[in-house]
């Protein structure tokens, strides 16, 4: 997989681990991290949304700590420490949404202290945080904790405007729609989780083969006739 | 053991860690307790709400708890009361221990004479589109009055007085059963529940909540 800007000597910009981050990287598409969340609460994409709204949270959270101690905790003892740091944050968290999104917090139930056995988190702690400044790591945890909501949007638009014939609650296909159950129940999970894996693959490859022949065209004029 | 200057180092961080760490959560704990108490609080009522007809008094304060039998935790009754203090209807949540994919929280309410106004789900986790038709509006509205006495609790499959769905026959036959052993707790604990007289206190300490 991917593994440019975060081992690097040189100083990473923030516009690389962004890139890197949100796409080249993405926790779901190119990682497949965090699926346990990803198929279990994308029901509606609302749902997706404060799923991942909520990752990000704890991401920003454990990566800003995670990278101001980077240089006082032994290297032994570092993974209890990261732990240690998003448990706290998750649950913090789940206490704020229960107290002022108590409806969400219902419907999210169980999966938001799972929040923390989230392997795209402690991942983020220990291939970056650890080794980079403050900064960096903010912008790092932004970056995957967005694209981990986006993949949690796309899914559940997917499923919720197939299995429902609605977006965000907003009848899509009118009230005579069918609904297609199947994409509600787990098994749509896992269908439309790969049609969506074989759309972002067929983009990448379109991408990749437009820059190869953008490259061409230079050596080609570069090169006298 | 004596440890040695290395491992006191790693001691240290992982207190220093774990300290910080608690003393956030204390002070998002303690910063949330009172919000998380008082969301709870209106899910309750707005719930209850549903269930209980007009009254006058607020449900939420006017309880008896009843520890009915092979229970751990009391069952709490909120009591809805008219203005001369009559009590309208008594609801509780109950469970269906036995719905297709875990239990179904029901929350019913029962006027004094034994009928049902009216029954909610509060939590379930059945079957999108054959289950949870437990959810229908439409199906619960066919509870109000029946009592122990004037139907047949069981499902039309059954020979009883319910419709059952297209491909769900466990999920309604559970609430059906939940309702009708919610009706016999009813009249076992007739007496308990109506046997009282208005509150006491000043009763228009009652209406200091408007809802």
């Amino acid at each position: 997989m991917h593994s440019h800007s975060e081992s690097s000597s040189n100083t990473p910009n923030n516009g690389a681990i962004f890139a890197d981050g949100f796409w080249h990287n993405n926790a779901i598409f190119a990682q497949l991290l965090g699926m346990c969340p990803l198929l279990g609460v994308t029901t509606s994409a609302e749902n997706g949304f404060w799923m991942g709204a909520a990752t990000l949270l704890s991401l920003l959270g454990s990566n800003l700590a995670v990278s101001l101690i980077r240089n006082h905790i032994p290297s032994e003892i570092r993974i209890p420490a990261y732990i240690t740091i998003i448990a706290a944050f998750v649950s913090m968290i789940g206490m704020a949404m229960n107290a002022w999104m108590h409806e969400m917090y219902l419907i999210l139930g169980l999966f938001i202290p799972l929040i923390v056995v989230n392997c795209a988190i402690l991942g983020r702690a220990e291939a970056f945080a650890s080794k980079n400044t403050p900064l960096h790591s903010l912008v790092d945890a932004l970056a995957v904790g967005l694209g981990f909501t986006f993949a949690l949007v796309l899914l559940g638009s997917v499923r919720e405007i197939l299995g429902q014939g609605s977006w965000f609650g907003w009848d899509v296909f009118g009230q005579d729609y069918p609904d297609v159950l199947m994409f509600i129940l787990p098994p749509g999970a896992f269908i439309a989780l790969g049609f969506i894996l074989a759309g972002v693959n067929l983009t990448n490859q379109y991408l990749q083969r437009r820059k190869a022949q953008q490259q061409e065209q230079i050596t080609a004029t570069e090169t006298p006739s | 053991m004596k440890l040695s200057q290395e491992q006191w180092r790693m001691v240290l961080a992982l207190l220093a860690v774990a300290m910080v760490s608690t003393a956030l959560l204390a002070l998002t704990q303690s910063l949330t307790k009172a919000p998380i108490a008082q969301a709870e609080r209106q899910a309750l009522m707005q719930a209850l709400m549903q269930v209980l007809p007009k009254h006058a008094n607020n449900p939420l304060e006017d309880t008896r708890n009843i520890t009915l039998e092979d229970a751990k935790a009391p069952t709490v009754f909120y009591i809805a009361r008219n203005r001369q203090h009559k009590i309208q209807a008594i609801a509780w949540e109950t469970i269906a221990p036995d719905g297709y994919n875990g239990s179904i929280r029901i929350l019913m309410s029962v006027r004094p004479d034994g009928h049902l106004h009216a029954v909610r789900i509060t939590h379930h986790q059945e079957t999108p589109g054959l289950g949870d038709g437990i959810m229908n509006l439409d199906w619960l509205a066919s509870f109000k009055d029946k009592s122990l006495h004037n139907t047949r609790w069981a499902v039309k499959k059954d020979g009883g007085d319910f419709d059952q769905f297209t491909g769900a026959t466990i999920t309604p036959r559970a609430v059906v059963k939940a309702v009708k052993h919610g009706l016999n707790t009813f009249e076992q604990q007739r007496q308990l529940l109506l046997n009282d007289a208005a509150p006491s206190q000043h009763p228009e300490a009652t209406h200091a909540q408007s809802f």
